[in-house]
């Protein structure tokens, strides 16, 4: 089965042209990290996967468990495992934690064909995973991301991910905005519920994230492809020299 | 029908109209608008409506067999029916509630909306054909649901008095129940005595065919409350203006509404607070979802009087546009005399928030879903003040809105 694999994918928004003959493959289980300067391409790439309706795919395919992904709307390739961590989590007042994610759940469970959570099931499973992750009951009780530091809003994001479990996981720029102690607990609440069945792609500037997760493959982007891959050292040499010799 | 034939041919038959006065003052509303005498550019009272509507209709009034009823559900919970206008004559230690008579003429003369340049309010002293005397005594703690029930074809013309006497706590729900083909311009007159505490709850829920032209004027004396929340979920036309004066120091005034419209639906809304003494606080709050081609618009005012020292007024208006053919006005307004005051007004209109629709959907929330949660959570908020049966029925209403927006 091809688990991920995205070949010359070219996307535009607004007549401008951001990736670029894109390329990259992802196994069942792997952990990849994309590095690049701002403006590469990183977070486009991350929101086409995601299916944000507002970039033009020109050309190129993406292939997600043997389906075009390019074929399914934003709520499909929820449903069919793919789930984007955003990098500025939205704030929707007046939309309960508690409902939303149960029914998101449930949406992912009916699309599996399984029997679909009911209140007292749901509430014991988001109540075990938000204990594990140090979230109080106090916060379930909010409106998303009402009001959350910039902290909270990613360790939500996680107890999102933790809940749904999906095969594949994009962090865009997760460690954005956070402070050290911040970006501890959330790399790891990512390390905690990080599971050998399911693929990771995390977008970063910086090392110290992946000094935290680990992980098996590092690229480098730059105008909208990828123009050099490696092992964790890669991280540690644009780190040291930045990204210009790329 | 025309205005003058209507006019001609119906006029004996109105409340009072062997009262000279009154009939006077029937003839200069009449002289006014057949003459044109009014402002016809920026008549806020006319917005989304026209005079040609409102002239042209078939005047129908008569009596009719149903009963109106006043019943007692448990301690202190009034059910009570008005039939076309008419209600059951009915007194006991807490409530007395009774039809106009000529003996009420001279409280009709020196009502407070008599100063209003209002054309709807010109239409209903023309037509003049019911009214309520609503009397709830000292002290009375109660709940009291009032339902207005109007048969086919009916034209109700009607003005209404309400007298909260000194520390009675109420909590008053108003039902529209009507049929099909009815006009009802409904007038109240409401008077909130010293520490008085009013809950008022008006619901909208008709048919399209049928139309309804809601005035209040309220005056709150020294301490008393009055709250009143306006839910509008009519397919027919609405227009909800509603004043309040507060004469009594520490007095407060809320006047919030939410409506829901769809198709070709048009709703006209108006709020007005007078702050004439000191310490007093308002609220004016309205929002609205519109869909299709619907048309919606609030003009909000807030006057605070030179004596009105240590005034807080709060005016705020949000609408979502569901579609690009819908369309909401909303005109908010200070005017302050007095210089220690807190006041502030906004206005937000706009379509559904797309990356809070991304967030759902990236969730795998489907899109109408999104949609639901978001216009849910619009007014959610809203809800969480309300007292639970009332938040419950506005909760069913907007679910059965929201599937109507699904299923189109």
């Amino acid at each position: 089965m091809i688990f991920l694999n995205i070949n010359n994918l070219n996307v535009s928004i607004e007549g401008k042209k951001i990736l670029n003959d894109f390329n990259i493959s992802i196994n069942e289980g792997e952990v990849h990290a994309i590095m690049g300067p701002n403006g590469c391409g990183k977070s486009t790439l991350a929101n086409v996967l995601a299916g944000n309706e507002d970039y033009e795919v020109n050309s190129g395919k993406v292939i997600f468990k043997d389906e075009d992904l390019l074929n399914s709307n934003i709520e499909e390739r929820a449903q069919k495992g793919l789930f984007l961590a955003f990098q500025y989590p939205v704030e929707i007042p007046g939309v309960n934690i508690t409902p939303f994610l149960h029914a998101s759940i449930n949406s992912k469970l009916k699309n599996e064909k399984k029997p679909e959570l009911d209140n007292l099931s749901f509430a014991k499973l988001l109540r075990k995973k938000a204990e594990e992750l140090g979230i109080s009951n106090d916060m379930l009780k909010r409106s998303i991301n009402t009001g959350f530091s910039g902290g909270e809003k990613k360790r939500y994001e996680i107890l999102q991910m933790s809940i749904l479990n999906p095969e594949l996981t994009i962090f865009d720029e997760t460690d954005s905005g956070l402070d050290v102690d911040a970006l501890r607990i959330v790399a790891e609440g990512i390390n905690k519920f990080k599971n050998p069945k399911n693929s990771y792609l995390i977008i970063t500037h910086y090392q110290k994230l992946l000094d935290y997760i680990h992980p098996d493959y590092v690229h480098v982007m730059r105008s909208g492809k990828i123009v050099k891959s490696g092992d964790i050292s890669l991280a540690t040499e644009i780190e040291a020299s930045g990204y210009q010799k790329f | 029908m025309n205005l003058e034939n209507n006019f001609i041919k119906h006029s004996k038959e109105y409340i009072f109209s062997d009262n000279k006065i009154l009939s006077n003052q029937r003839e200069s509303a009449f002289k006014k608008i057949t003459q044109k005498n009014y402002d016809k550019k920026n008549n806020e009272s006319l917005k989304n409506i026209t005079i040609n509507d409102l002239s042209k209709f078939d005047y129908f009034y008569k009596p009719i067999k149903e009963d109106p009823t006043v019943s007692l559900t448990d301690d202190l919970n009034y059910e009570i029916k008005l039939f076309n206008g008419i209600c059951k004559h009915y007194e006991d230690d807490f409530i007395e509630i009774r039809n106009l008579t000529n003996l009420d003429f001279k409280t009709l003369l020196n009502q407070d909306n008599n100063n209003l340049d209002d054309i709807i309010i010109d239409f209903n002293k023309i037509f003049l054909n019911s009214g309520i005397f609503f009397n709830i005594k000292s002290e009375a703690k109660l709940n009291i649901r009032l339902t207005h029930e109007t048969s086919d074809n009916f034209t109700i013309f009607q003005n209404n008095f309400i007298n909260f006497k000194k520390r009675c706590k109420v909590k008053l729900e108003d039902n529209f129940n009507l049929t099909n083909n009815s006009i009802n311009n409904i007038n109240y007159n409401i008077n909130v005595e010293e520490d008085a505490t009013i809950k008022h709850n008006i619901f909208q829920n008709f048919a399209n065919s049928n139309k309804l032209y809601l005035t209040s004027n309220t005056v709150c004396e020294k301490k008393s409350s009055y709250s009143q929340n306006t839910y509008n979920f009519s397919d027919g036309f609405v227009r909800n203006f509603h004043h309040v004066k507060l004469n009594g120091e520490f007095s407060n005034a809320s006047l919030r509404g939410c409506f829901f419209l769809k198709d070709k639906n048009i709703c006209s809304n108006k709020t007005n607070v007078k702050h004439n003494a000191e310490n007093c606080i308002s609220d004016q709050t309205y929002k609205g979802i519109l869909n299709d081609h619907s048309k919606a618009s609030y003009y909000s005012n807030t006057f605070v009087s030179e004596n009105a020292q240590k005034t807080q007024g709060y005016q705020l208006s949000k609408g979502i546009l569901l579609t690009d053919n819908c369309s909401f006005f909303s005109k908010p307004e200070l005017r302050i005399f007095a210089d220690d005051v807190k006041c502030s007004h906004g206005s937000t209109i706009g379509p559904v928030d797309e990356s809070a629709l991304y967030y759902l959907r990236s969730r795998g929330i489907s899109k109408n879903d999104a949609m639901k949660m978001i216009i849910s959570s619009f007014i959610q908020e809203d809800l969480q003040n309300l007292d639970k049966d009332i938040a419950e029925r506005v909760s069913k209403n907007l679910s059965d809105y929201l599937t109507s927006l699904v299923n189109d």
